[in-house]
């Protein structure tokens, strides 16, 4: 290919339709958030008047107040900012505690094989594809039987068995692509089981870390159905609090402080993708040509 | 006593045999070749020896010591690894002191030595590195740095050069032998590149299917190999393999190879006694190269040698050697030339046969036929 082609193609008509039909999509996705995010800086006088699309008269700040310290949830007005937090203590625990579990998953099925490591894979592997309904109703009697039915606790076991299938799977195949002598070299220097584990491979898995946390910050962060079915009340996460918030609302509707709360609930995964975002491609591109 | 001594291991996976009883003795300070195809057993044999596969039956001992069932880390064994096995996320410096930190070694006593390895391997600028920066020959000379840093007993490669280009391999077999001729230690090697194996050695032990065919110094597994697969495997252009068939001709023993129209009678020089009750039978040949050249350029002090003017097939000019083709009992024949005045394709020309290079194979069995006296020296073949 000729240094030129790329400066001619760039013009080309077939390209600048495929830039015009990629832009439209863009903007398309883009429009609930752009309405959002101008709505919850809107008077709700302004809403009920004014144009969905417009931005805001007279730029407010009191609907993001009210979301997060004063709207009322069920009978306690006192925003979304408990039940945010509630999702800070469940996503950390259930991130960490998940993702580690399944990177020593992914080190034993890969590095220490055993008889039937197939099988166990297979069977771990089986989990990802479960529906969440179905276990709703067993996972609820096991967390009677542990009494931690209705605790923010209860959701952090939920989220990491829910989680062990998928942490397992991308370090699994992150570390299928790591050649067996690096363990034998270390086995021959002295090092052990989990010196190995911790010294060698965690170090080294830089890229598909970022993919679980990622994957599994999001996929706890915005679960609502394991929330509102094992953790009502005050422990509630902050999606079933959202939930709550719209539906509890008496009379006219506050569309500013909803979508104000929705934003609320919508920043953290926003800030996770826009830290690691560009690890995330990377890590899942190395997990699954190789493996 | 040996230092190292292989004795009788077998392998099983499962059903399939992979390692059928093998017998190896080395000295202190030897450099032993494991050398055969691929699926010879070569690499499960020197894994074995790490420890890091298990031995299904015999028994390993090191300076008199069984180690069986000793632990990789406790055999005081290093090994450097066909993929180097760098620690990716671990500097220079932090890859050849792992071991040393593993063994909790004091840091300033294991700085010192990380230093004096990486200036005996020219390394001392890349300490800081991480391996994702470094060249496939720098990575070689950490891989070594790492082994050679626990000043082990024993040191193990397997097929260390194999992920380098041809010309760094040839620069970095120089360095191996010179670092083992000037520490003096000693060195199982695997490789399957039999030049690597020629180059390096004292001993080489060739192996096919999970056996040994022959243990020996270099030269003698190359002039006086045990059976057909030693002599086609070891040296390369490799040995010619000619049908012929033993006669007495006036009290003479000789071997008849056909050359087109007429047919040659070779005498028989080498072998002679095992080779009498051979008369009237099929035999194979096996001829090196350099035994077939021109008239000027036989080695006459050395032996017998046996000239003919046969049809020249083809020529191949290396620059330092001329190879002259010819054929031979239907089989197209490699001969040694000097270079100079080839010989032009399809002219008959002079080839002289040094006969007592000569040695001659049972065609179905495989093995050398050989003359009793002989048949121990290659083996147990004292140090050339």
């Amino acid at each position: 290919m000729s240094a030129a082609t790329p400066a001619a193609r760039r013009f080309t008509p077939a390209r600048m339709l495929l830039y015009a039909i990629l832009l439209f999509f863009a903007v398309l996705y883009l429009l609930p958030l752009y309405v959002m995010l101008t709505t919850s800086f809107k008077t709700l006088a302004e809403i009920q008047q004014g144009n969905m699309l417009a931005l805001p008269r007279e730029w407010t700040a009191a609907p993001w107040r009210e979301a997060w310290g004063s709207a009322c949830i069920g009978l306690e007005c006192s925003g979304v900012k408990g039940y945010f937090f509630n999702s800070i203590q469940i996503v950390v625990p259930a991130v960490l505690i998940s993702g580690l579990l399944g990177a020593f998953n992914g080190y034993v099925l890969t590095k220490w094989r055993f008889r039937g490591h197939k099988i166990v894979f297979g069977l771990i592997l089986f989990s990802c594809f479960i529906p969440f309904q179905i276990i709703l109703l067993p996972m609820a009697r096991v967390l009677g039987i542990l009494h931690l039915a209705n605790s923010t606790s209860g959701l952090v076991l939920v989220h990491i068995v829910y989680g062990i299938g998928f942490t397992t799977l991308f370090f699994r195949n992150f570390y299928a692509s790591f050649p067996d002598e690096l363990v034998r070299a270390a086995q021959l220097d002295g090092a052990g089981f989990f010196r190995i584990f911790f010294r060698i491979l965690l170090p080294a898995s830089v890229p598909i870390i970022v993919v679980t946390v990622i994957w599994q910050f999001t996929n706890v962060w915005n679960d609502f159905l394991f929330g509102v079915s094992f953790a009502s009340g005050d422990s509630a996460p902050i999606t079933v609090a959202l939930n709550n918030l719209v539906n509890s609302s008496t009379g006219v509707k506050a569309y500013n402080v909803n979508m104000a709360a929705a934003m609320v609930a919508a920043v953290p995964t926003l800030i996770v993708y826009i830290l690691a975002g560009k690890y995330f491609l990377r890590g899942l591109m190395s997990g699954s040509v190789k493996g | 006593m040996s230092f190292l001594h292989i004795d009788d291991v077998h392998k099983h996976f499962g059903e399939t045999h992979v390692l059928k009883g093998i017998d190896i003795e080395i000295d202190k300070g030897d450099f032993l070749v494991l050398v055969g195809p691929s699926g010879c057993g070569k690499s499960t044999l020197l894994n074995m020896i790490a420890g890091l596969d298990t031995i299904s039956e015999g028994e390993l001992r090191l300076d008199g010591r069984r180690i069986n069932e000793l632990h990789p880390s406790r055999r005081d064994i290093a090994m450097v690894f066909q993929s180097y096995a760098l620690y990716p996320s671990m500097s220079v410096a932090g890859n050849i002191g792992f071991g040393l930190e593993m063994r909790k070694v004091p840091k300033a006593e294991r700085r010192a030595a990380i230093q004096r390895v990486a200036e005996l391997l020219q390394i001392e600028n890349l300490l800081s590195r991480k391996p994702g920066q470094l060249s496939g020959g720098q990575r070689q000379r950490v891989a070594m740095g790492r082994a050679l840093v626990r000043d082990p007993q024993l040191f193990l490669f397997d097929e260390p050069l194999s992920n380098l280009d041809a010309k760094l391999r040839v620069d970095m077999r120089t360095e191996i032998k010179q670092l083992h001729q000037r520490l003096g230690t000693t060195i199982v090697y695997v490789t399957h590149d039999q030049i690597e194996a020629m180059t390096l050695a004292t001993r080489i032990a060739v192996m096919r299917g999970g056996e040994l065919q022959q243990l020996g110094t270099p030269q003698a597994v190359y002039d006086d190999p045990n059976n057909l697969f030693v002599a086609g495997f070891m040296g390369s252009p490799s040995m010619n393999l000619v049908p012929a068939r033993i006669a007495d001709r006036d009290g003479k023993l000789v071997a008849l190879v056909e050359a087109g129209e007429t047919t040659l009678a070779l005498p028989i020089v080498r072998d002679r006694e095992a080779l009498e009750g051979w008369c009237n039978r099929q035999v194979m040949l096996g001829l090196r190269p350099e035994a077939i050249t021109d008239p000027t350029s036989a080695n006459r002090d050395g032996g017998e040698i046996f000239e003919a003017d046969l049809e020249v097939e083809l020529v191949e000019p290396t620059g330092a050697d001329l190879y002259v083709v010819t054929r031979l009992g239907g089989i197209s024949v490699n001969a040694r030339m000097r270079p100079g005045s080839p010989p032009q394709p399809g002219e008959d020309t002079r080839f002289a046969f040094d006969v007592s290079r000569m040695v001659a194979f049972d065609p179905e069995s495989e093995a050398r036929i050989r003359t009793a006296v002989d048949a121990d020296a290659p083996v147990q073949a004292a140090s050339a």
